[in-house]
């Protein structure tokens, strides 16, 4: 092994909103592990792809203010959310793979559209050290490096001055050929949830008819969602069609991605990525896997509808 | 007992027995191996339990459980349990001090040395995990020491705590939030994610608690 295999690593200058996140802890929901991971997995994915990692590669997932040095000459993705990122003064696309020379920074400065960018480097991040410790196995838990903010399972903090090991590219990188815009989709398909059928039909048709607004408070446990209808509309609201039909005291069912739970006040709650896995709210329905990525992406005050799929 | 989709990726057993689906697991784990069937994971609740899948091994999945229901239903021993009744119990030594044992005592007209042998002498079963990594929800607690709920959580009980809620009793594996009423206090580490087996108590297994001075 050469000496430059040997060390190849980059720094953490700034963390700003960024965590490590690879394919998560699935096989653990039984013992109550979240399977946490990347949250929106298209994006993680094409980041891994074009890098030319393997797909469960652990990448940095960032919402902006992130600053990361090379200590080697590498090569970088960037994907999902539409990012004012720099190498040097130089922009850096979305979906380009991109050469950061040994010593350049690059920085993930603020989301244009999005919440999440996801920053793959050729050869994935390994580990995460800090800068007093010596390089072992990475700290990986449960065999994942994923940050989860529900069980407060972080392997290794990271801070600024953290030093995260870069293995070897599994296969060379390269770019998509077209610039893609990053547009989200403000319809979200899904399914019937194990308790659609408690739910009256009112509540079910407002439901559909409802234009929600993503809330500030989601997080990576779950993306919160509110009725935006005005509160005169003469229309009958969410929440009061199902105030009007009881659901009665539920038992606790498991939870998986995407399942959306309806609380007692008409919110929503959609289970992302490091979500509960047991919950006792009524389960109205299930987003469909490619739509939590576009919900995960969506900015606090998007408005979103629903429309049922079979 | 009816299988449904949940969404794509997953599939829910729900209308079991209350707390056989930790029992069930391992059935369906087996079944899945039997048939060549990769499943992600078998999680059991309360009265349901849901397998994770690919949306392509939906089909596949989905008639193996109706399958392995009507087996169920032909041999009520296996979906109550009570087949599995000659494991090894784990057993966790208490330390019989929590800060609710007098109000419990007194809540459920028992002195508290009746609160502890009830406890300490009732055979329990992992029904399912949740809340935390490695928080299991025992069933099996004596019908008179069946309460509700603190009307008001507290906001940190300390790892450790062995508690009874709503039919239930736990173990606290890590200091949390918490609304159970607390009996006692273990020392067995509940949860270490270096270990081989990160959780002590598992769905389906059976528990005593040990009274120690």
């Amino acid at each position: 092994m050469t000496r430059t295999e040997q060390h190849r690593a980059i720094r953490i200058d700034r963390v700003g909103l960024s965590t490590v996140q690879d394919a998560g802890r699935p096989g653990f929901a039984h013992l109550g592990v979240p399977r946490s991971g990347a949250a929106d997995r298209t994006s993680f994915a094409l980041a891994n792809r074009l890098a030319g990692n393997a797909n469960t590669a652990a990448v940095l997932e960032t919402s902006g203010g992130l600053a990361v040095t090379a200590l080697c000459d590498i090569t970088v993705v960037l994907t999902g959310a539409d990012t004012e990122a720099f190498v040097g003064d130089h922009p850096v696309a979305r979906c380009k793979a991109i050469s950061v020379a040994e010593g350049e920074t690059l920085r993930v400065d603020r989301l244009r559209t999005g919440t999440r960018a996801y920053l793959a480097i050729s050869g994935g991040i390994t580990g995460v050290h800090r800068n007093d410790e010596t390089a072992t196995n990475g700290g990986a838990l449960l065999g994942s490096l994923s940050h989860d903010v529900l069980s407060g399972f972080v392997p290794v903090p990271l801070q600024s001055g953290s030093l995260l090991p870069i293995g070897k590219p599994a296969s060379p990188p390269s770019s998509l050929d077209l610039a893609v815009d990053f547009v989200l989709s403000r319809r979200i398909q899904l399914t019937e949830g194990p308790h659609f059928d408690l739910f009256a039909s009112e509540s079910l048709q407002r439901f559909a008819r409802t234009t929600w607004n993503v809330s500030p408070t989601s997080n990576r446990v779950g993306i919160r969602l509110a009725d935006s209808s005005p509160s005169q509309s003469h229309e009958l609201s969410f929440a009061a069609a199902l105030k009007r039909a009881s659901l009665g005291e539920l038992v606790s069912i498991p939870l998986i991605r995407g399942a959306v739970q309806v609380t007692p006040s008409g919110e929503i709650v959609v289970m992302v990525a490091d979500h509960p896995t047991t919950g006792g709210y009524p389960v109205i329905g299930v987003v469909a896997p490619d739509d939590v990525d576009t919900l995960v992406q969506q900015q606090p005050g998007s408005a979103v509808t629903f429309s049922w799929s079979t | 007992m009816r299988v449904r989709a949940y969404g794509r990726e997953a599939t829910i057993v729900d209308g079991l027995a209350e707390g056989t689906a930790g029992s069930l697991r391992t059935h369906v784990l087996d079944a899945c191996t039997d048939a060549g069937v990769q499943c992600d994971d078998v999680v059991p609740a309360a009265e349901s339990f849901v397998v994770t899948h690919t949306a392509r091994d939906a089909e596949l999945i989905r008639g193996l459980l109706a399958q392995l229901i009507g087996g169920w239903l032909a041999e009520p021993s296996v979906a109550t349990g009570a087949e599995a009744s000659s494991d090894v119990p784990v057993e966790i030594a208490v330390r019989y001090d929590g800060a609710d044992l007098a109000e419990i005592a007194a809540a459920c007209s028992l002195s508290v040395d009746e609160v502890i042998s009830l406890h300490s002498g009732a055979d329990y079963r992992v029904a399912f995990c949740g809340f935390a990594p490695g928080f299991a929800y025992l069933i099996g607690l004596p019908k008179t020491l069946h309460t509700a709920r603190r009307e008001s959580p507290r906001a940190q009980v300390p790892a450790g705590s062995v508690a009874i809620a709503a039919g239930y009793s736990a173990v606290y594996p890590r200091e949390s939030p918490g609304g159970w009423h607390l009996l006692g206090t273990t020392t067995a580490t509940m949860w270490d994610s270096t270990r081989n087996s990160p959780a002590l108590l598992q769905p389906g297994q059976r528990v005593r608690f040990v009274s120690v001075a």
